[in-house]
């Protein structure tokens, strides 16, 4: 139980990227596997959090004296997160852009009927 | 001398001017992108000689590494920047006959974002910030590749853009570990602190970046986007992808192999991989019939024998792959150039179609017959040095396993040899029955590109000196870690 009080949250995130990984590779539906790379990114982003929390950890600012600076929440990871998650909306807009267009075009979104360019 | 900075700062501003731009004439806004990479090649090519002596570094904000961002302009980032500099410059000028008429605005709004990105890339000292970089790189190639809003092209982005992301997310993953050891984000901070943990806990980190960027460069078994998006996308977007986008997937390899990990031991590894892209890319472009997708897997060969080339890691090796690097990227950027000013006028992508194509447009037909022969790596063209240098370092290693290689590599170039004489032959000996067609008046803004584009195929040719300073002070920032570490953090 103590293995997993520590490494909630690193559990929490691996599992989330997994089952992304997984809609994203199985599902055949086009809409499901872009909601397959919204739970891929959430996993990360929990993941770089993780990465710089600090158990009962302050905000990183230094508002009053007599803050240790060893008792705050490292604000790198959470400046990469909010990076990231900018990124991840531009990707998945456009993914429902092309969803869109792909439904326009070929009157489904099923991944395995839309085959016409192969090696 | 220059701020490294304005050569990311420039087009991306003249890029979000565009919309403003467009209000003042719409004429004009197929002039911005040509004006910003010609500002950004002037000016690179000025710089080449400060950093030859001594790598330029900028600390964004002021911030010393490894606290803030910072870029690095060594001799391996100008190499690139002045190659972005000039295929960008060029295919916009062939932009000013448009690929398009509507939403020409946002064509050149990605088209710029697209090559900031690159440019980014190669820059940058930070891995975050490269991250960033290429995802901007990225997501414009995604829209880039849809442009045309045909069935083809939205297929491929989709395709393109589940394995890009997918890739893009392994990278954060690996950034998050490494950062989680390390507690920085600078490259050369983590590179001089990499030996001083456990060889197991970098290795997850390793196989994810190799992963990820390996999508964008097209290593083997990552590279099904590429003949889909190459072949579905505008003219000009195809030679940008082939020519840019899929070295700088590479480049960030290298960076990552060489700088971050300093690996050694796993060249072999890499050398079996490059070949077997390269087998793969040159058979499959045997068997099209579809000159851009032939060109496309034409690529993906092209990209295994640089794999190879850099995985030889000693200084003639690296040397003779960005030799061939730089002539890959002129080169295809030349043929998908003229491949795609033929097929404007004959409508069709197939081989068959371009029959006596050398008669009714024989300087398009020319161009691509050279550019044709220098991807083959024939002398006097800049294919000749290139492949020849590897050979020679391939030959100077010595080793059991580089030479079973290298006689794949021979092979590959046959066939490499057979596919692009085929469409040469359609294009000047196909037989009497033309069909009848009309020498249309040649638009100049696409020739003029062609021209230039061929002129420095056959002048870096006959003159490969005049880069190779260039390309030896290169192989020596990515072979000399130490230096390269000492020169960022002292």
């Amino acid at each position: 139980m103590n293995f997993l009080s520590e490494y909630t949250y690193y559990i929490g995130a691996f599992s989330l990227i997994i089952i992304g990984l997984y809609i994203i590779l199985v599902k055949k539906n086009l809409m499901k596997v872009i909601i397959g790379f919204s739970i891929f990114d959430t996993g990360i982003y929990l993941f770089l959090i993780t990465v710089g929390y600090l158990r009962e950890g302050t905000a990183p600012v230094f508002s009053k004296s007599g803050l240790d600076a060893g008792k705050m929440v490292d604000p790198v990871p959470q400046a990469l997160v909010l990076t990231a998650i900018v990124i991840g909306v531009a990707v998945l807009a456009l993914a429902v852009i092309l969803a869109i267009k792909i439904y326009a075009h070929y009157g489904t979104i099923n991944l395995r009927k839309i085959k016409e360019q192969r090696w | 001398m220059v701020n490294p900075v304005l050569f990311i700062v420039v087009p991306l501003g003249l890029a979000f001017a565009i919309p403003l731009l467009k209000y003042i004439s719409k004429k004009i806004i197929r002039f911005v992108p040509a004006l910003a990479f010609l500002f950004n090649l002037v000016f690179a090519l000025r710089l080449i000689p400060v950093v030859m002596d001594h790598p330029v570094h900028v600390h964004i904000g002021g911030f010393i590494p490894p606290m803030g961002i910072n870029l690095v302009a060594g001799p391996v980032g100008m190499l690139f920047v002045v190659l972005i500099a000039l295929v960008g410059f060029l295919v916009s000028v062939y932009a000013f006959h448009p690929v398009k008429e509507k939403y020409e605005d946002r064509y050149h709004i990605l088209y710029m974002l697209q090559l900031t990105g690159a440019t980014g890339v190669v820059l940058t000292g930070d891995i975050f910030n490269l991250f960033v970089f290429f995802e901007i790189l990225c997501l414009a190639s995604y829209s880039l590749v849809a442009y045309l809003g045909n069935r083809a092209g939205i297929e491929s982005a989709v395709k393109y853009l589940i394995q890009g992301s997918l890739g893009s997310g392994l990278i954060l993953i690996g950034i998050g570990l490494l950062y989680g050891q390390f507690g920085t984000l600078n490259m050369a901070d983590i590179a001089g602190r990499i030996h001083s943990v456990q060889p197991v806990s970098v290795y997850v980190p390793l196989v994810l970046f190799i992963t990820g960027f390996g999508v964008e460069a097209a290593l083997f078994p990552l590279n099904a986007w590429l003949p889909d998006a190459h072949s579905s996308a505008p003219t000009t977007i195809s030679a940008v992808l082939s020519g840019i986008a899929i070295e700088v997937g590479l480049y960030a390899v290298l960076r990552v192999v060489f700088t971050l990990f300093g690996i050694s031991n796993m060249m072999g590894f890499f050398l079996v991989l490059g070949v077997l892209t390269l087998l793969i890319g040159e058979l499959c472009a045997f068997s099209q019939d579809n000159i851009k997708r032939m060109l496309a897997f034409s690529s993906i060969g092209q990209i295994g024998l640089l794999v190879f080339a850099f995985s030889l890691a000693s200084t003639q090796g690296i040397t003779g792959g960005f030799f061939q690097l730089a002539s890959h990227t002129l080169g295809k950027a030349l043929l998908f150039l003229a491949a795609g000013y033929m097929i404007t006028r004959t409508g069709s992508m197939e081989i068959a179609s371009f029959k006596g194509m050398g008669k009714t447009m024989p300087f398009t037909s020319l161009a691509f017959t050279i550019g044709a022969f220098s991807m083959v790596g024939l002398p006097p063209f800049m294919g000749f040095p290139g492949k020849f240098m590897i050979l020679k370092a391939a030959l100077h290693d010595g080793q059991m396993l580089t030479l079973i290689l290298l006689g794949f590599i021979l092979i590959a170039t046959v066939i490499e040899g057979a596919y692009f004489f085929r469409v040469v032959q359609v294009l000047y000996f196909a037989g009497d029955d033309l069909p009848d067609r009309e020498r249309a008046p040649a638009a100049f803004s696409r020739l003029v590109p062609i021209f230039l584009f061929t002129g420095l195929i056959i002048v870096l040719g006959i003159y490969p000196s005049l880069i190779t300073d260039l390309l030896d002070a290169s192989a020596l920032e990515l072979l000399d870690r130490p230096g390269f570490i000492k020169s960022i953090i002292p």
